[in-house]
């Protein structure tokens, strides 16, 4: 069976890869099985969608815990371990992820045994993968890497995934699985099929007797205020707002009131400051501020500058 | 509003009381109106609320607010405003709790309960006069499980079930003449990309007792198909535009409190949103774009033949 | 002590009074708003300090009770029928806050089609809410069932809401002696309510009754609801014991009647069940073997008791007043399930549906259902499920059928 895992950020577009890739292998003759899964979180936030492919009848169902092919569509998700995009890699998974780095650097990087492989932010024509390309692109990866399903097949799972959409956009979303197919013809193959069921032993599951515990500790209530900002939606973020100090006039009072996540405060010296813990990056603040004193920074940049400076 | 403390944006509070790391999407208006609410009316509130976007505020074990919070259901939160109110007042007056541990008891919800399955709740307390608030908001349709038209989409907007080339054939329910109707404390449209007209709002609401209305205009980078950045900027075009009127009723009279000298063509508000975009592509809808105009306009013009807007 | 003459109605609103409820949410429904308008009563001529608040459905009002009760006072309300399952949403919401009050239902049969007459389809509808169920078979039951209630609900092993359940006219507009316990020694049985951790107070912040994501926490949470249900079997009877010895009237999870030596016995629920006391007697009379079991908990579901009661039982009828289409009697599938798998020989259960929309169950007919489940232990066989209806029946619907399905006169003209 093989079991494909497809990581990226709400509207990146992997709800349709695993869907493109599922069509796919389903016209290739192959029982299948696609789904997206997401929680509470909205745009921005990690998502992941999963496909699982097999001549014989699927009886698996869920997450995907054990891959034999994980795709990242956006890298800066591999440092967020609330994303759990190495959950399950093992020794064979192999790896691909949309990155401008060397696939030794990431081999290197997260000590990855199993064929490792990029596909480069260049894009076919060298100016760069737009984001919304990005879906097909590795879906037709994932089809040359399983190396079971054709291009044709491929090709054919974008129309039928997209149909609605106009023309030239599923025209360029074709030419990008064709660029993507075409890139990975090396390694074709190099995922192969794993066992239905894992060899040896069956682990116990480790159940426990619940026991009953007082209404006071066991009903669904927080007795504590504020506990949300524990969680770091920050993670969200690909692109950060900086602002630049020398040209802020300090008017906190817009961006401060207008930032829906209220993550702008005010500093001693009444310069406003941000809360990059917590800021989703939606640029309401930037394309508020009066003064233009907000610049927009890659998250990827900011984090490798932050890292260069050696700041946490 | 000459006594109100927010004489200028900078009498705004500059710290913020709504927890960050809340599960709302990037742009999200809803959000931007709650945490200047919030700012306002503070922690010594009970938030009671309806199933809709806002019910993933707080996910176990993690909540933004420092006062209380109650999820009830969808079609009854007011009735969970008028259990804890009610409650709260059995204990004062036993003196079980002291006049300094009260709450204002809040209810918060989206236009999906509001317009629709919560009105019957809120009509029965508002009749009963309970002493609360009531924010809705309004990001005109059933936004969390994906922009289905409610009642209070407007005409011709695009929904994920009203996609055809006219869009939804229905028109905005007018909740705040509904409430009006009932002849409530107070009621007020905000929005939060206008901070100083909502906080003279909920200034006001907040020193009122009995039924009190905020309904908040919520732009919704997600269900209007629009970038998160432009949240702010659709807001108030849709107040420029005169498509969301700014005004509130006290003591048995409608005030306009931002009425736009000159209104902007409602289009411009329209063409920023991906919900409106099959009003201009492929071809321009002449038709449709002149009914929603004529809509606004129909709307000022009855409002100025009752002698408004006067402020 | 002395007795006075109650519906089932007004004894449910004196249990309410010596509770000492501080609030009462309401709506209107028959056959049950005798109840609120006695409690209303007793607020305006300041006999009952007291909160009312009509709400405008069921469904505000189940929310306004368990708000109520979460934010720290004692809660009570009653509904019945139509009423109970449109606020069927908030029974499963506020059980799950473990925000404890009592509700009163006063059964009625569910449409369609709409009927005013008792049948238990309406309780049995709320049995997986996570409410515990205490089924009432006479007006002083209903009186002391909401005592026993409030302690149920309220005990720290426990916090679950309650539902009292009594038949609708068969109790509710029927009138009985009924011993109105002494306020004073009410009050020492039922201590004023000690919320715990409940309630919202500025400077204690609270997010109650938040989302979860992810099957873990939610299998968490709504297994603790389950703990705390199986809690309420095992504290019951020491609530039961002091009832009884504070008030000299017993208040069983599982009533016996003349079992001891009995052969075979009815299983039966509700106000009904008296009628199966009078075919015990009966038969008794007549020399034949048979008693009655009869559960007054139906949540928790007493299943020791219940095996205890029937062991050794070679015949069970078990007269279910309530219809799950496409299965059968509710309570027949419960008896079953707490049968399985006990030491000692099997008894064989006969299954009858009888007593819907308030269809009344004669005396020959629990003779007949007695020598059924006689025969059915003889042979060692289950006998078919049987729905009680007559011939008498099934002509009085064709006289009916030949009105309803027949042209209108007017068109039969020529």
């Amino acid at each position: 069976m093989y079991r494909i895992r497809f990581h990226g950020r709400g509207g990146q577009g992997v709800k349709t890869a695993s869907r493109i890739l599922g069509t796919a292998f389903f016209l290739s003759g192959f029982e299948v099985q696609d789904a997206p899964r997401y929680g509470a979180e909205r745009r921005g936030a990690p998502i992941f969608a999963y496909v699982r492919a097999d001549r014989r009848p699927i009886h698996e169902r869920g997450v995907i815990r054990d891959p034999g092919l994980v795709l990242v569509a956006d890298e800066t998700l591999v440092a967020i371990s609330a994303a759990s995009v190495l959950e399950g890699v093992g020794a064979r998974t192999a790896f691909l992820v949309h990155s401008g780095e060397e696939t030794q650097t990431w081999r290197d990087r997260l000590d990855l045994a199993g064929p490792v492989v990029t596909l480069p932010v260049a894009g076919p024509h060298g100016e760069g993968l737009e984001a919304r390309y990005v879906g097909a692109a590795c879906a037709a990866a994932a089809a040359c890497l399983a190396g079971v399903v054709s291009l044709g097949a491929v090709e054919e799972a974008v129309r039928e995934e997209l149909e609605g959409l106009a023309d030239e956009v599923i025209a360029r979303n074709r030419e990008h699985a064709r660029w993507a197919y075409g890139l990975m013809e090396p390694l074709r193959g190099c995922v192969e099929p794993d066992p239905a069921h894992p060899a040896g032993p069956i682990p116990p599951p480790g159940w426990v007797e619940l026991p009953f515990e007082d209404a006071r500790v066991s009903a669904p209530a927080t007795h504590a205020g504020v506990t949300s900002t524990l969680v770091k939606t920050g993670l969200w973020r690909t692109v950060r707002p900086v602002i630049e100090h020398a040209r802020c006039r300090g008017c906190w009072w817009v961006c401060g009131s207008l930032c829906p996540d209220g993550v702008i405060g005010v500093d001693e010296a009444g310069r406003p400051w941000i809360d990059y813990d917590h800021c989703k990056g939606c640029m309401v603040c930037l394309s508020q501020c009066p003064n233009r004193a907000i610049d927009a920074i890659p998250e990827r940049d900011a984090r490798g500058a932050e890292s260069a400076g050696g700041e946490k | 509003m000459s006594e109100t403390r927010f004489r200028t944006m900078k009498d705004l509070p500059a710290a913020h009381l709504l927890g960050t790391g809340t599960a709302m999407c990037a742009g999200c208006g809803g959000l931007e109106a709650l945490h200047q609410i919030y700012d306002i009316l503070g922690e010594k509130t009970v938030f009671i609320n309806a199933a809709g976007c806002m019910t993933l505020l707080a996910i176990y074990p993690y909540t933004p607010f420092g006062g209380s919070w109650l999820y009830s259901a969808m079609a009854s939160a007011p009735a969970g405003a008028q259990g804890v109110r009610d409650a709260l007042d059995i204990l004062l007056s036993k003196g079980r709790i002291s006049p300094e541990e009260d709450l204002t008891a809040v209810v918060l919800t989206g236009d999906g309960s509001a317009y629709g399955m919560g009105l019957s709740a809120a009509s029965g307390t508002i009749e009963r006069g309970l002493d609360f608030i009531y924010v809705c908001y309004d990001n005109e349709g059933y936004g969390n499980t994906g922009q289905q038209h409610s009642g209070a989409t407007p005409h011709g907007a695009r929904t994920s079930t009203s996609r055809g080339r006219s869009g939804f054939p229905g028109f905005k329910k007018d909740l705040f003449a509904v409430w009006v109707s009932h002849r409530p404390s107070y009621a007020a449209t905000v929005v939060g990309s206008e901070p100083l007209d909502l906080a003279r709002k909920i200034e006001k609401a907040k020193g009122l007792r009995g039924p009190r209305l905020i309904l908040a205009l919520a732009p919704c980078p997600t269900g209007w198909d629009f970038d998160p950045a432009e949240a702010a900027r659709i807001g108030k075009l849709a107040v420029e535009t005169g498509v969301w009127p700014l005004k509130e009723y006290f003591d048995g009279r409608v005030t306009f409190t931002r009425a736009p000298k000159k209104r902007l063509p409602v289009e411009e508000y329209l063409e920023v949103q991906g919900r409106f975009a099959h009003l201009f592509h492929p071809r321009r809808n002449e038709v449709l774009l002149g009914d929603i105009q004529a809509q606004v306009d129909a709307a000022w013009r009855e409002a100025e033949s009752q002698g408004l807007p006067e402020k | 002590m002395s007795r006075t003459m109650l519906t089932g109605n007004v004894a449910a609103a004196w249990g309410a009074r010596l509770a000492g409820i501080e609030y009462l949410p309401a709506f209107p429904i028959t056959p049950q708003t005798e109840i609120i308008e006695t409690i209303s009563r007793w607020i305006e001529t300041g006999e009952m300090d007291c909160r009312m608040t009509t709400l405008e459905s069921e469904h505000s009002m189940v929310t306004a009770a368990g708000a109520a009760a979460a934010a720290g006072v004692r809660v009570f309300t009653a509904t019945s029928s139509q009423g109970l399952l449109y606020g069927m949403e908030m029974l499963y919401t506020t059980a799950g806050w473990r925000a404890p009050f009592v509700l009163v239902n006063v059964s009625r049969g569910l449409s369609s089609p709409i009927t005013l007459e008792p049948d238990h389809n309406d309780i049995l509808a709320a049995r997986d809410s996570g409410f515990l169920q205490l089924h009432c078979a006479t007006c002083q039951e209903v009186l002391d069932g909401v005592l026993v209630a409030y302690r149920l609900a309220e005990d720290e092993r426990v916090r679950l809401p309650v539902i009292v359940n009594m038949d609708g006219f068969h109790l509710s507009f029927t009138r009985e002696p009924v011993e109105i316990t002494d306020a004073a020694a009410a009050a020492r049985f039922l201590p004023p309510f000690d919320p715990g951790n409940l309630g919202f107070r500025a400077g204690a912040p609270l997010s109650e009754a938040v989302a979860v994501l992810g099957g873990s926490p939610y299998s968490y949470f709504r297994y603790q609801v389950h703990l705390a249900a199986l809690n309420a079997e095992a504290v019951f009877p020491s609530i039961a014991g002091e009832f009884h010895r504070a008030f000299g009237r017993p208040f069983p999870a599982v009533e016996t009647y003349r079992c001891d030596d009995a052969e075979v016995v009815f299983v039966m629920m509700g106000s009904f069940a008296t009628k199966a006391k009078a075919a015990v007697d009966r038969l008794r009379e007549a020399g034949e073997a048979v008693g009655l079991v009869r559960p007054v908990m139906l949540r928790p579901f007493p299943s020791a008791a219940l095996r205890e009661a029937l062991a050794g039982k070679r015949g069970i009828a078990v007269v279910d007043q309530n219809l799950s289409p496409g299965r059968g009697g509710v309570l027949h599938t419960e008896i079953s399930a707490a049968l399985q798998g006990c030491a000692g020989p099997s008894p064989v259960l006969a299954s009858f549906v009888g007593g819907l929309g308030g269809r009344e169950i004669a005396s020959e007919e629990f003779c007949e259902m007695a020598a059924v489940a006689r025969r059915a232990a003889a042979e060692g066989r289950a006998p078919e499920p049987r729905l009680l209806f007559t011939e008498a029946e099934r002509k009085e619907m064709r006289n009916l059928q030949a009105i309803a399905l027949a042209r209108g006169a007017r068109e039969r003209r020529p």
